[in-house]
This record gives C-alpha cells, sequence and structure tokens, in this order.
C-alpha cells in the first residue's frame, strides 16, 4: 500500500454553515435521459425555462411546463438518440410530514491530495415535491420504445467464431519459462560471501520483520541455500508449529524488538 | 459560483389565458460545479428539528469512521506488518490467498459511511445518524430546484439519501428481553422494575467489585417505596424477582449470587414448578467405593484383621485363572526355578525389607493378585512376614531374573526395583505386564542358567509337581539355598492344601531330622541349608 497509514480513529465534527437554511428548495424527480443530457449541458447550464401558471382557483396547484431549449435538446447523449420531448410537466405533491433538508458537500479548491477539507453547508428546506413528467407525443413514444429494446438486449452474446482463435497454442516451452531459464543460466550461481558479512546482513533483513521464508532469505541474501542454512542453523529458529510455519526467526539471545504498541 | 446569468427571464404577470393567472417564466440552468456535492438528509418521521429555530445556529456534521471495524471484521490488521512478530511477504500472500479463492472483499468506501451530526451546545447537543440509503433507481434522478436571487432557477441533482435518526443512549430491551415483557405485561404492575432487572443482570454478568455490589443495593432499595411493590413483585413467578425482593430485604449481595449459583447448579432440585429430574448417570460418582477395600479407608482395620481378610484366595488361585496362569507358566520345571529364585532372593530382601512390611502388606497382597504364581502363599498365613516377603519377591522376580544375568543378587537395586514396583497400583496394566514379563523372563532363565538346575530338574520337577511331602523334595529345596523351617512350610503348604499346618510341621519335622540339614544362624534367624557340592 502506497497510501500513507489510513485513519482509523473518530474525526472531529465539522461546523455547516447555516447561511442558506431557511431557503424553501423544490425536490424534482427527473427522467433518467432527461437528466442525462442537462448533465451535458454547456456552457453556462442553461437547459430551458419553466413556466409556472398559477391558478386563481383556491386549492389547485399551479401548472408548471419546462421546456427545454433548442439547443439544448440537441445535445447528443451517447448511446441514446436525440429525440426526447421537449416539454414536460411538472407534477406538485406535497411533503407530507417528512423533514427534508439538503446539504451540500464543497471540496476546497486549490487543496493538496493529503488535506481534502469540505465544507459542508445547508442549502435548504424542501416545500414542493415535484415530479417531471413528459408531455406524450409521437417522439417520446419513439424513444420510450427504444428505450424497451436496448435494456432488453441481452448483456452477454454468444456469437459464433469464424476464423481460428490464435491466442493459447501448444508450445514447447512457453515465453516466460524461457526467460526464467535465460536468466537462471546468465545469472549463475549464488556466490558465498564471508560469514560475518551474511550474518550482519542477515542481522538487518531480520530488523524489518521477523519471520522469514528460506527462499525470500535466499532471495534477499543472494547466497546458497545449504550455505546460508548453515548460518541459519546457528542464529535462527526454525518455526513448525502455526501461525509462522516453515519459518525462520531469529533466536531470543540475538533480538531485542520492542514491544509494539 | 463558477456559471454566468445570461438570460433572465422576466416575469410577466397576465401572460397567459385570463382566468388562468398569472403566468411566469423563468430560466433552468443546470450548473456543473465539479467541486459541489448535493446530498438529501431525511429525517426520520417525528423528529423535531428546524435548522430555522436553531438562533444559535450550531450545527456540526462527520463521517463516521468504521475503518477500524472493518479491519476487525476481515482480519486485515491482525499480524503486525513490521517489527516483532510479523512475517516477511503476509500482505502479499494474503492478497494472492484471496484472488487465489476468488474472496472478494467489499473495499472500505468512506463516502459510504454514516454521518454524525450534532445539533446545538454541550450537554443540550441532540445526536443524530444519518445513514445511506442504498436504492435510488437508476431510471430516475432528483433534482434540487433552488430560486436564484435573479430570477433563476437553478437545478442541483442529489447524490445521496441519508436517513437521519436520533441517537439513543439509554437502555432498551433487545427484541427477546421484549417478547418476555410483552407477555408479561397483564401481570406488571411496575415498569420501572423491568429496566432495574434487566440492569442488575447486566451488572453481575460483568464481574463486579464489592464496592459495586453495595451501590447497587441502594438502588434498589430506593425503589421499593411501598410495600405493594413489594408484593407486587411476588407474584411474577421469575427467579430473579423473588432474589431483587430478597435483596432488598437486606440480605447480603454474596448470599444473593450464591443463591443464585446454587440455584443454577441445583436446577434439578430446587425449580419451583419443574419437575424434579431423576439423577443421571455421573450423579453418584463421588459416592462411588474403592475397589480395593471393601471400606473406604485404609487404616480402618489393624494389620491382622487386613490379613485375614487378604487370606482369601486370591485371584489366581481360583481354578480358571489358575490354569491360565500355570499354562502361560509352561511347565512346572519354570515354577521351581522361580521357587528356587525366589528363595535366595527372599533372604536378600528379608532383612532390608522387614520394615517395609507393613507398608507394602496390601500392596503386596494385589500383587499378588497381579504376580499369578501357583504357588503363591497368599493362602497361608502362618508367618505374615514370610508371605509379604514371598509375595513381593514375585512381582520382583520378575526383574531379578533378568537381573540374574547380570548381576548375582544384588541387595540394594532389587529393593530399590520392588518398591518402585509396588508403588504403582494400577491393577490391569502391571498384572499383565508382569505376566509377560514373567513369561519372558521364564524363557530366559530357561535358557541362561540351565546348568546348575538340569542336573537336578528332573527330579525335582517330578518331586515339586507330585506335591508330596519327601525328604527328596525337602532336600532339593534346601540344596538350593538356605531357608527357614517357616519357609519349607509354606512351600509344602501350597502343595498340599489339603493338609492342616500341624500335620505338615509334624511332617516336615520328621523328615528335617532325618536328613539332618546344616544349621545356620544369620540374624538371629535359623537357616537350614544342605551344601552339596555342584
Amino acid at each position: 500500500m502506497s497510501q500513507p497509514p489510513e485513519e482509523e480513529s473518530a474525526r472531529p465534527l465539522r461546523d455547516v454553515d447555516l447561511r442558506a437554511a431557511e431557503r424553501g428548495v423544490w425536490l424534482v424527480k427527473v427522467p433518467k435521459y432527461l437528466s442525462e443530457k442537462w448533465k451535458r449541458a454547456s456552457g453556462k447550464g442553461e437547459v430551458g425555462k419553466l413556466k409556472i401558471i398559477s391558478t386563481k382557483i383556491p386549492g389547485a396547484q399551479p401548472e408548471v411546463t419546462f421546456s427545454m431549449n433548442e439547443a439544448q435538446a440537441q445535445v447528443q447523449v451517447p448511446g441514446r438518440g436525440t429525440a426526447t420531448p421537449k416539454e414536460h410537466k411538472f407534477k406538485l405533491t406535497g411533503v407530507g410530514n417528512q423533514n427534508l433538508v439538503v446539504f451540500s458537500e464543497n471540496k476546497g479548491e486549490g487543496t493538496t491530495a493529503a488535506e481534502i477539507t469540505e465544507r459542508i453547508a445547508i442549502e435548504g428546506k424542501v416545500i414542493q415535491r415535484a415530479e417531471c413528467q413528459p408531455v406524450v407525443d409521437k417522439s417520446y413514444m419513439q424513444l420510450k420504445k427504444r428505450h424497451v429494446e436496448d435494456s432488453n438486449k441481452p448483456k452477454r452474446e454468444i456469437k459464433q467464431i469464424t476464423g481460428v482463435v490464435t491466442t493459447y497454442k501448444p508450445v514447447s516451452n512457453h515465453a516466460a519459462n524461457i526467460e526464467h531459464e535465460k536468466k537462471i543460466k546468465e545469472g549463475g550461481k549464488r556466490i558465498r560471501d564471508e560469514r560475518d558479512v551474511v550474518t550482519n546482513k542477515l542481522f538487518e533483513i531480520f530488523e524489518k520483520h521477523q519471520y522469514y521464508n528460506i527462499q525470500d532469505l535466499v532471495r534477499l541474501t543472494n547466497q546458497p541455500v545449504t550455505y546460508l542454512k548453515e548460518i541459519l542453523q546457528d542464529l535462527c529458529i526454525y518455526n513448525m508449529k502455526a501461525p509462522h510455519r516453515n519459518m525462520y526467526e531469529l533466536k531470543p539471545e540475538y533480538r531485542h524488538y520492542k514491544e509494539q504498541k | 459560483m463558477a456559471t454566468n446569468v445570461q438570460q433572465v427571464a422576466v416575469s410577466k404577470p397576465g401572460a397567459s389565458s385570463g382566468s388562468q393567472g398569472n403566468a411566469s417564466e423563468y430560466v433552468v440552468r443546470v450548473p456543473n460545479d465539479p467541486l459541489k456535492k448535493y446530498s438529501m438528509i431525511k429525517f426520520a418521521s417525528g423528529t423535531d428539528i428546524d435548522f430555522l429555530k436553531l438562533s444559535h445556529g450550531k450545527v456540526k456534521m462527520e463521517r463516521e469512521n468504521n475503518l477500524r471495524q472493518y479491519k476487525t471484521i476481515y482480519n486485515l490488521d491482525a499480524m503486525p506488518k513490521f517489527g516483532a512478530g510479523s512475517e516477511y511477504g503476509r500482505e502479499q500472500k494474503e492478497e494472492a490467498r484471496r484472488k487465489k479463492y476468488g474472496i472478494n472483499i467489499k473495499k472500505y468506501n468512506p463516502n459510504d459511511q454514516p454521518w454524525l451530526m450534532k445539533v446545538g451546545d454541550g450537554k443540550d447537543c441532540k445526536r443524530y445518524k444519518g445513514v445511506r440509503e442504498g436504492t435510488i433507481s437508476e431510471n430516475t434522478s432528483y433534482y434540487i430546484f433552488t430560486k436564484c436571487a435573479d430570477g433563476a432557477f437553478e437545478a442541483f441533482p442529489i447524490e445521496e439519501w441519508y436517513n437521519f435518526q436520533p441517537v439513543v443512549k439509554y437502555k432498551y430491551l433487545n427484541s427477546e428481553e421484549a417478547e418476555e415483557e410483552f407477555s408479561r405485561r397483564d401481570k406488571t404492575m411496575n415498569l420501572f422494575s423491568i429496566m432495574v432487572r434487566k440492569r442488575i443482570k447486566n451488572e453481575e454478568e460483568t464481574e463486579e467489585k464489592p464496592e459495586d455490589k453495595k451501590d447497587k443495593k441502594k438502588d434498589k432499595k430506593s425503589l421499593i417505596l411501598t410495600d405493594m411493590e413489594d408484593w407486587m413483585e411476588t407474584e411474577d413467578e421469575e427467579e430473579e424477582e423473588e432474589e431483587a425482593e430478597e435483596g432488598a430485604e437486606k440480605k447480603p449481595k454474596k448470599e444473593k449470587k450464591e443463591e443464585k449459583t446454587k440455584r443454577r447448579k441445583n436446577a434439578k432440585i430446587n425449580a419451583d414448578d419443574e419437575a424434579v429430574e431423576e439423577s443421571d448417570e455421573g450423579d453418584f460418582d463421588d459416592r462411588e467405593l474403592d475397589y480395593i477395600s471393601d471400606s473406604g479407608s485404609e487404616s480402618s482395620l489393624d494389620e491382622k484383621a487386613k490379613n485375614d481378610k487378604y487370606d482369601d484366595q486370591g485371584v489366581d488361585q481360583e481354578k480358571g485363572l489358575k490354569k491360565l496362569i500355570d499354562s502361560e507358566e509352561e511347565s512346572s520345571e519354570e515354577e521351581n526355578k522361580e521357587e528356587d529364585e525366589e528363595d535366595e532372593e527372599e533372604e536378600a530382601e528379608k532383612e532390608a525389607q522387614s520394615k517395609k512390611e507393613k507398608k507394602k502388606k496390601k500392596d503386596s497382597k494385589e500383587n499378588n493378585k497381579e504376580g499369578g504364581e501357583s504357588d503363591s502363599s497368599s493362602s497361608s498365613s502362618d508367618s505374615d512376614d514370610s508371605d509379604i516377603d514371598k509375595n513381593e519377591d514375585k512381582f520382583s522376580s520378575v526383574l531379578f531374573m533378568q537381573e540374574k544375568k547380570r548381576s548375582s543378587r544384588p541387595n540394594t537395586p532389587t529393593v530399590e526395583k520392588l518398591e518402585i514396583k509396588t508403588e504403582p497400583k494400577s491393577e490391569g496394566g502391571i498384572k499383565r505386564k508382569i505376566e509377560a514379563e514373567e513369561g519372558g523372563a521364564e524363557k530366559k532363565v530357561r535358557t541362561e542358567s540351565p546348568a546348575p538346575s538340569l542336573k537336578t530338574s528332573a527330579s525335582s520337577s517330578s518331586i515339586s509337581s507330585s506335591g508330596e511331602i519327601t525328604e527328596e523334595a525337602i532336600r532339593h529345596y534346601l540344596t538350593r539355598r538356605p531357608m527357614t523351617a517357616k519357609e519349607l512350610v509354606q512351600k509344602f503348604k501350597a502343595k498340599k492344601s489339603q493338609m492342616s499346618n500341624e500335620q505338615l510341621t509334624q511332617k516336615i519335622g520328621q523328615l528335617l531330622k532325618k536328613i539332618n540339614p546344616g544349621r545356620k544362624y544369620i540374624k538371629g534367624v535359623m537357616y537350614l541349608s544342605l551344601e552339596k557340592t555342584e
């Protein structure tokens, strides 16, 4: 793991910005295709117009219509056609007794990767719920038809192969093996160093971890196995039982590990 | 704000058809600010919170950090990663292992952890915990439409929904306990006692110091305000209730605990309305008798009485086993040899063991049975001493026979060996062992020391096997080694058990006069011997 050790302790609570807490907002349920178009809004982000007609009849909800801009309507969403209905109606409903509050997290700009300070702010309270429903017309029907077709396609397909698969062929000697053998040939056998040198190396190695496998030690010290085993016989003990089976560790007289934690 | 306002829709009153009312048009903007992330807080129904009313406006929020729990669940941090106790390459190994077996551990996503919210100050604060709601359908998205200062609407997509619930710090019953209490709801009058009981239970489970006990006692006392409450509790059938009552009646805590534990232990006996169980197999184990003696203690009988007791026919004397044992020993030849060797060794031991005889009486009796030689004179009770010696000989004889090849009558080792042998009392094992050893030893003896006995073996075998008290037999015995008169008697007693002691002694006396063996005095005991040149 190259990341710095992750925090495990509880972080202190951050202050929440309550400046906009009194705002009343609308919670609108928007169909997917529409939201996808909106996400690809260019420039300033203008997507259309909202027309609110408040009726004089008491008790009735105002009519809300959303009409999309021409430009916005033409936005191409990959994977779907461009045809989307232009007019949508908002069906307004009450909030009920739910207490819905919106908050936002604002990742600080210009901070380093290590420190991410987020500012949490309350953006408002929901006072109105609405559903964005398209005005049904031909284009919408076609759109939906396409959706259904797309979703009914199986995600995995069975294709018949025309040619021969040339990826796996029986080989006398795999490339990896050839490389390995070459390396060993060239690398040659490991040469024995002086005993003292090896001992010092081992002490260094055992400072990092307590238990080592014989193969790992061979690799790290670059000594022939038998020679190394001899040295290890003096210095180390061989663990037979789990959890550290078949591993070497320094004899007690040689080690001075500090108590961890 | 990153985005600029370009078009501003102006609301025009009365733009649409007359009776409809006012129509206004607003621009809808969807700003695309990658840094700001909107989420929804859904408070549990009934939660009384209104940020508007928070005049001092202190609200704090933070993600919960469950990294430690996550690690303990998956044992990721069980072993130290470096330094003492760590293995080289352990992490890689674990990872490789997981991949090999296809174990997928869900990665810990800190952005999915619950939120902790604290509203208010210091002690009056209310805490809430917001858990992420998982299923936001894939076909809809929620937007927040806010009205900007310039009259336009801004729409922000909501990415996460969190359900916030107030955090409870008081104790509550879990489902099992709740069901219990529910079933008893008609009977309980005092609802306070329910939680008190629960608290008591918890405190008893965790080992408590005596100081705590006192505190608890006080608490309980404070609850019992009226006698009515006392009586109400007794109506309930629970044990705990009764105990609480008793506690209230000022019994010390320890007693109560003991009672409880006693009750638990003796649940079979004491349960109020339950049937008393019949005892199971293991209930009376401690009352079993010792197999060795009829009574429980060793010291109840004095030595003589004991010996009389032990005069019963040994197991090996009984017919069936006797045959078996005899057949094991193949021929009386061996018996004779053993006898002789025994006799010789008897002398050696006698001196050393006269003191320890009494101690080993019981042991010897046991071992006698195990020894299993037909000529064992356990039945003779003339001389307890030689009896014991003989018995002791038997099991030691095995060793002696083996040792004989090496050393001639070593005193001390035999004594030691004897002690060692007699002390372990395990019946079955030693019995077989000794028998086996004897069998083996016999063979060895047979092969290795044929010389002295060959000549006399033929005659002696016939002599001793017949069991007749003849001069020859006595001569034979005495040649082998010096014996006391008593020993002779014993020898023949085994063979001729039908004769009474008196008769035996008489006959032997007569024969002895005839033979006129030499007399030796060894440590004040007269020994008869016949030294023959070999």
